[in-house]
């Protein structure tokens, strides 16, 4: 045997080509309105009309033929009227008698042989509202809050508490308070939400689509459709992108177009155009955050007190949970013996916020991090020695109680980034509102710092405990290979990729010889929904010891039928035992499949025992890993037009494992760049209508080539050991901390601080020109 | 609406049209001719995965009615681009590079890329990104698309400059 062959290759670490790259490239890759469906149906969600009020009545028109379309109503939900998410409080459609709690809120489904027709028809439905008055925004809740709390309505609280508040503020020097606010953010994946639902001979049905967890409708829509979860059949079709935006609404689009299939026995697709798909699909929730901090003049935290409010819309759906992950980043990275922050999730009568990249961390981040900077201005110190000082590291305690572990690269970002950007330097180098020598536009340079914890919040993991599989299957040439076979979807973060990369080091065996099937419910065991940062940390984990249990069986089986008993271990597609001729892969698994039929891998993921989590008190250890970032950014203001552009970004990263460079440099990027817009660009809010005011990509606006800084990008590997190979959870982490970097910055070069998200050059305007206006 | 009747040449081939004046050119090439690689994002000019050639030009196919193509109009779709060099070069510099995600805006990109390079085929990366500045990536950053279109510039031959 060659050296080289006695070495196994190694994928893991390697910037390999995505396996579903070359579809994409040539535009062969059918998505969900590319394929050729026959005989479907097109159905349209009819809405109310206002943002609250008494449904009176539906009424269809006479003059019109309904004869070649069908209606579907409240009355036709088999069962009760109810989406099973987080609560049971959401009705499928909108019941005549009930009450409409949103402008938008779907009340009935047409549909027909064509889009045209089903549009046509449900303009001649009338939904009869009697208007109520409506609570639509964050800002009107928060007055209530500040000046009635009682009358403050909350659907879901949650409070962390640590030490002893009243002590910490007595302890302290000076006492700093602020409020922090941010809007709503579209999701604004290129391709909209879609879903085709065919109804099956024995009642149950099939539902495939654009979407990220194909197990949410196979669980949340047993009550209204009376089917079991065995008779929802899901499987994603090749996904657009998602960020979260088809996390939990696709339950919705599946229930939908249930409902005229059902009763027509048709197959029946909705997908939405863009506007549609703007003004009803969920977005990220709008926060208002208020932090009073007591600090001694070394810069020692001795209080955080933090109220966390989100705009939850009229429906709870996912938002306490958004809540949790919220109320648990707002004071993570920073020592502080005393802390007591309060989650609260407001009601609107808008559309229900939901899933987004970052679930609430970003907008604690938000906060934070632009608090942290206001301190450190207060004290006259500089924002990256008050972190220094600060920030949180290996054997130190969270809010929560949990003691951070070793595997925590905190410092070394930090310090990183720092070294990277020069940033002292260019800190002296802001402008701070005047032009120095040489400078035609204002500069500055920001930072952030923070954590984002991996995989569900709290006991989620240890509760759900994640099941995979891979199994020997025969591959499209006939030959065998191996199938990947669990839930996680891939939807252009590239988990089709790393997984086969994590299979073919655990096997040692070719990557071309591994399959990842789209996920399907009919198929692929319950390994979770693909979200919350966890596919590479948990599932990868499954994958990775799904693997090495098929490896040993067919190890074991070569041994007995090829060897002679002799030891077999499998290494580089081969199969090798002492003194004996190599045997390809193919070959021990061709004979296992003839012989046994089938043969396959399983792993279900458990949690460490000494993990602790106490729900109702919120305490214990809420995440089984945290990565972690520092990044700083440089902008550019006109001090004419106010123009801002961000010129540089430097984020360091630790992630744990780097399973494929070239994708998580990639994730990094997009997730920096939707966060930039975020931070400056990207405006949308409830208007008065109840519609949100921004609904269009011309007057929604998302960054371009044109719009995107340098990104010098590095991560620094403090794998998570527990669970190899050891990634910590990469996807929603670059969307958290560039908002408040930016702001920072902003600060930096104008000497004013703005506490609304998204900074535009109307409010950079309007903080140079008002002198009571924004001050750190 | 007026019944049009043209004659084109797609991705190098002749083909004739036949149909209402107004309908979508996107509409055309995906349901007639099921070139799925143009895709719809917005319907209105704003996203550009739709983006296919027109004599040379990019253009959002979901805002150019069949009826505005003159006989003789050439149209390059990413199904045809892959038999240009340029375009070969392109789509492998995706892969390389990593530029690919979720991929529904890749086709459109490819194209405005295409058009580029063939306009200027050793574009500075600002010239890249004002190329593609019509073309929204919500998954990329754009960084490493990029990165592939100075990569597939790079290993263009240089044009030879005629007097
Ligand atoms: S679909 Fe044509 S530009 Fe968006
Ligand atoms: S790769 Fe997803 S939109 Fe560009």
């Amino acid at each position: 045997m060659s050296k080289a062959a006695s070495q196994p290759r190694r994928l893991v670490g390697h910037g390999m080509i995505r396996v579903d790259a070359d579809g994409k490239v040539r535009g062969q890759t059918r998505y969900l309105n590319d394929i050729r469906y026959r005989n479907v149906w097109h159905g349209v969600v009819v809405r109310s009309p206002v943002a609250r009020g008494r449904f009176k009545a539906l009424t269809l028109d006479p003059a019109f033929d309904w004869s070649r379309v069908v209606v579907a109503t409240a009355e036709d939900i088999p069962g009760e009227n109810v989406v099973h998410m987080h609560d049971r409080t959401m009705p499928l459609l909108g019941e005549v008698g009930g009450e409409l709690l949103y402008r938008g809120e779907p009340v009935a489904v047409v549909a027909a042989k064509t889009l045209k027709l089903a549009t046509e028809a449900a303009g001649h439905i009338r939904v009869e509202v009697e208007e109520l008055p409506p609570l639509l925004t964050l800002q009107e809740t928060v007055d209530i809050f500040k000046k009635t709390p009682k009358r403050f309505v909350s659907m879901q609280d949650k409070n962390i508490v640590k030490g002893d508040l009243a002590k910490g503020f007595a302890e302290a020097d000076e006492i700093l308070e602020a409020e922090y606010w941010a809007g709503h953010q579209e999701q604004l994946y290129i391709e909209n939400q879609g879903i085709v639902v065919f109804p099956q001979k024995d009642g149950s049905i099939l539902a495939e689509g654009s979407l990220q967890c194909p197990y949410f409708p196979v669980n949340e829509l047993n009550d209204p459709l009376q089917l079991p979860p065995e008779k929802i059949r899901v499987r994603q079709t090749p996904v657009g992108g998602a960020f979260g935006g088809k996390e939990e609404y696709p339950t919705m689009l599946v229930g939908y177009a249930a409902l005229p299939a059902l009763k027509s026995g048709r197959p029946v697709k909705i997908t939405y155009e863009r506007h549609e798909d703007i003004l009803f699909t969920p977005k990220r929730h709008p926060v208002w955050v208020r932090y009073k901090t007591g600090f001694k003049k070394d810069g020692t935290l001795t209080a955080i007190e933090c109220d966390y409010i989100l705009d939850g819309g009229a429906y709870l759906t996912i938002s306490d949970v958004v809540m949790f992950r919220g109320i648990l980043h707002c004071a993570l990275a920073y020592r502080c013996d005393n802390v007591v922050i309060r989650g609260r999730v407001a009601r609107t009568n808008s559309m229900p916020s939901g899933a987004f990249r970052g679930f609430g961390a970003p907008q604690a981040i938000w906060g934070i991090e632009s608090h942290m900077d206001a301190i450190a201005a207060r004290l006259g110190m500089t924002p990256h020695a008050l972190r220094r000082k600060l920030h949180a590291r290996a054997g130190d305690t969270t809010p929560t109680g949990q003691v951070l572990s070793k595997e925590n690269g905190a410092t070394e970002c930090l310090n990183l980034a720092l070294e990277r950007s020069q940033f002292a330097q260019k800190l002296r180098q802001s402008s701070r509102g005047k032009l120095r020598k040489g400078q035609s536009k204002y500069y500055g340079a920001g930072l952030s710092f923070f954590a984002h914890g991996a995989a569900f919040t709290g006991d989620g993991e240890a509760k759900f405990q994640a099941k995979g599989r891979v199994e020997l299957a025969r591959l499209e040439d006939g030959r065998p290979g191996v199938n990947i076979r669990v839930s996680s979807t891939e939807m252009g973060q590239g988990v089709h990729t790393i997984f086969t990369q994590i299979a073919a080091d655990a096997f040692s065996l070719d990557p071309a010889r591994i399959r990842y099937p789209m996920a399907d419910t009919g198929l692929v065991p319950d390994s979770g929904p693909t979200v919350a940062s966890r596919t590479t940390m948990v599932v990868g984990n499954i994958v990775h010891r799904a693997s090495l249990d098929l490896k040993a069986q067919m190890e074991a089986f070569a041994s007995l039928h090829f060897f002679r008993g002799e030891k077999a271990r499998l290494e580089n597609s081969q199969f090798h035992a002492e003194g004996r001729k190599p045997l390809p892969f193919g070959r021990v698994a061709g004979k296992m499949l003839d012989e046994l039929g089938e043969a396959s891998g399983f792993f279900q993921f458990k949690l460490p025992a000494d993990i602790r989590w106490d729900q109702d008190r919120f305490r214990g250890d809420s995440y089984p890993g945290y990565s972690w970032a520092a990044h700083i950014a440089e902008v550019e203001i006109d001090p004419i037009t106010c123009e801002l552009e961000v010129t540089r970004v430097t984020a360091v990263i630790d992630v744990g494992r780097i399973i494929n460079p070239i994708l998580a440099a990639g994730q990094v990027e997009g997730g920096l760049t939707q966060a930039l817009g975020y931070a400056v660009m990207e405006k949308m809010a409830t208007g008065k209508d109840g519609l949100y005011d921004a609904s269009r990509l011309q007057t929604y606006i998302i960054p371009t080539a044109l719009d995107t800084p340098a990104y010098d990008i590095q991560f620094v590997e403090y794998p998570y050991s527990f669970a190899p190979p050891g990634g910590k959870g990469l996807g929603e982490l670059p969307m958290d901390g560039l908002a408040p970097a930016i702001a920072n910055a902003v600060e930096a070069a104008i000497g004013k601080r703005l506490r609304t998200i998204p900074i535009t050059p109307e409010s950079i305007f309007d903080a140079l020109h008002d002198p009571s206006g924004a001050t750190p | 609406m007026s019944t049009i009747q043209r004659t084109w040449k797609l991705n190098g081939k002749k083909v004739s049209v036949r149909g209402p004046a107004g309908r979508r050119l996107l509409d055309y090439l995906r349901e007639d001719l099921d070139l799925i690689g143009a895709k719809e994002g917005c319907g209105e000019g704003e996203c550009g995965a739709c983006t296919v050639l027109i004599d040379n030009e990019p253009v959002a196919s979901c805002i150019v009615p069949i009826g505005q193509l003159a006989d003789g109009t050439e149209i390059l779709t990413i199904e045809g681009v892959e038999k240009k060099r340029a375009g070969r070069l392109l789509q492998r510099a995706f892969l390389e590079c990593g530029a690919v995600q979720c991929g529904f805006c890749i086709p459109g990109m490819i194209i405005s890329a295409y058009a580029l390079l063939m306009r200027n085929p050793r574009p500075t990366p600002r010239a890249i990104r004002a190329a593609l500045a019509g073309n929204l990536c919500r998954c990329t950053g754009y960084a490493k698309i990029i990165q592939a279109v100075t990569l597939a510039s790079s290993r263009l031959p240089v044009p030879t400059k005629r007097k």
